[in-house]
């Protein structure tokens, strides 16, 4: 189906609402998390309505059908990304899914004085854990620097970080910049040193389908609710050999085959690595998401998403005492970082919001990249295939009015 | 005790102006209009000390007491917003006795409908600054 975002709208009951203060709801912090469609809520309420029930175990018609929509949406999701579904693991998002990859495979595979790579770029969810660690076994851990200039990492030093490295761990996008990292590059240069890579995703994956078998990246982190999904759940999906190398890391419920007094047994494949009651409605959520974003070519949604951000990003540019973030180039997210000079980002936002307008403000889980650029925080507008051309000029009319007025 | 019902007539006025005004963006003009009447505590002295902490923004303040040993607030932030509702809590407390600030109510700023304009981590950051200037003026009474 050709795509447009009329038709996307049609499907998303929370873009009609209107808030409090009579406006209409202008969606603009999609990079935060995304709005849902009917076909996604519906399918949670079906969820609940006719088939509720614990997977796996039980031999009961629900117990079957429930199992066979959550595993279904395993497959599909895993079939979406570009991976074997014996290789996605439900975490409940990208955060966990980082940890699960520090705590799983880090702590089997990581000792004293080995070395791990990241980027000044991270989110916090791809630096703590790390550091955690790092502090546990006394592993180094090596910065790749930001080029402010440019907006990029800097591949040089990347290179040259790699002697000893362990594994390497890269944004995929930035969730400030909107940058999408040469991650083919990084990929390649952490391989030829035997590193394993782990890619946060988190931004890409409402864009890019990301062909994770193809790309070699070793173990990859998304969330369902930046891509019309619900929130809490997300997956940290592994290829064959990394998997081969990761122990369990929560015990208890689902994962286990055998429990005895003085030892216990782990289930194989994914189900180790799930402990507990599984996210059930989340994942069949997640699954309809993807049947929905599936009506339409991803590259046509990212084409008309970094359209609206170019757009945008444009329009601050000629504001005065405005500062904007990124070069928005064919890849990259559809996000657009901005500051004014002379009006804080949070009075900023709050007058935005008096609009009906919905942006980011502060740091972005994203502390020493805001550093780097010598800020503490920035507004930021991130779009989504549902957002149109009329809402990217009503935020620029009314960001150029509070300037005009309060500065 | 200053509470609901029985606040300084200064206050009260604001409460007032506040609580007639239902346009969103006329509120925060009024409140940039406010944030220019605080006694401003110039950046060379912002510090630790003087930090509100669980604020987005860089918010000071700096409880003081006037010559004749009533309580007097300085402040700042370099949201506009912050500094507003700052200078707002300055002009409520000024010229009261510290032991009067000791025990004043937060609740005007729900009166003046601020607190549900306000996001979570602000209205915190407004309960932090509000508990530092109240545990001044307790400290002050010692």
């Amino acid at each position: 189906m050709t795509f447009t975002p009329e038709q996307a709208r049609r499907d998303i009951p929370i873009l009609n609402r209107v808030l409090p203060n009579g406006r209409n709801l202008v969606y603009l912090d999609n990079a935060a998390t995304t709005q849902k469609p009917q076909q996604v809520i519906s399918a949670i309420s079906n969820y609940y309505e006719t088939t509720n029930s614990n997977v796996h175990r039980a031999v009961h018609t629900l117990a079957g059908e429930a199992t066979d929509a959550y595993e279904g949406a395993r497959s599909k999701i895993a079939e979406w990304f570009g991976i074997g579904d014996g290789y996605l693991i439900f975490t409940a998002g990208t955060t966990e899914a980082i940890n699960l990859a520090a705590y799983a495979w880090g702590r089997h595979n990581l000792v004293a004085g080995d070395v791990v790579v990241l980027t000044e770029m991270e989110h916090h969810s791809d630096i703590v854990p790390w550091q955690m660690l790092a502090q546990e076994r006394e592993i180094e851990i090596r910065w790749v620097p930001l080029q402010v200039e440019t907006s990029s990492l800097d591949m040089e030093v990347f290179a040259a970080s790699m002697e000893g490295a362990k594994l390497v761990g890269c944004i995929h996008t930035s969730n400030v910049l909107g940058v999408r990292n040469p991650v083919e590059e990084v990929i390649r240069l952490a391989h030829s040193a035997g590193a394993r890579v782990i890619l946060d995703a988190a931004q890409a994956a409402p864009h890019d389908r990301l062909n994770i078998a193809e790309s070699g990246a070793d173990m990859v982190a998304v969330s369902a609710h930046k891509m019309c999904g619900p929130t809490g759940i997300g997956a940290l999906m592994v290829n064959a050999e990394t998997f081969a190398e990761m122990q369990p890391f929560i015990g208890g419920g689902d994962m286990i085959r055998e429990v005895f007094l003085d030892h216990s047994t782990y289930q194989e494949g994914v189900h180790r690595f799930e402990a507990g009651t599984p996210k059930i409605a989340e994942a069949i959520g997640w699954g309809a998401a993807i049947d929905w974003l599936a009506q339409w070519d991803i590259a046509e949604i990212h084409s008309h998403a970094l359209g609206l951000a170019r757009h945008t990003a444009a329009g601050l540019r000629e504001i005065e005492g405005m500062r904007v973030f990124g070069d928005h180039g064919d890849g990259d997210g559809a996000v657009v970082s901005f500051i004014h000079d002379k009006l804080h980002s949070e009075d900023m936002a709050h007058m935005l919001d008096a609009h009906g307008i919905a942006v980011r403000t502060g740091h972005h889980c994203a502390q020493p990249l805001l550093r780097k650029l010598g800020l503490t925080s920035t507004n930021r507008v991130s779009f989504y295939l549902y957002n149109t051309m009329a809402e990217a000029d009503f935020f620029l009319a009314t960001v150029r009015d509070l300037v005009a007025r309060f500065t | 005790m200053y509470e609901a019902g029985s606040w300084p007539i200064r206050l009260q006025q604001i409460i007032d102006e506040f609580s007639g005004v239902d346009d969103s963006m006329e509120r925060i003009e009024m409140l940039f209009e406010y944030a220019r009447e605080i006694d401003e505590l110039p950046m060379s002295e912002w510090c630790d000390d003087t930090k509100v902490h669980g604020c987005q923004s860089e918010a000071h303040v700096l409880p003081m007491q006037n010559d004749d040993g009533t309580f007097h607030l300085m402040g700042a932030s370099d949201a506009k917003l912050v500094q507003g509702l700052m200078a707002i809590t300055a002009i409520a407390l000024e010229g009261l006795a510290p032991s009067e600030v000791a025990i004043f109510s937060s609740d005007y700023a729900s009166e003046m409908g601020l607190m549900n304009a306000l996001t979570p981590s602000r209205a915190n950051g407004f309960r932090n600054m509000f508990r530092k200037v109240v545990q001044a003026a307790q400290e002050m009474g010692e």
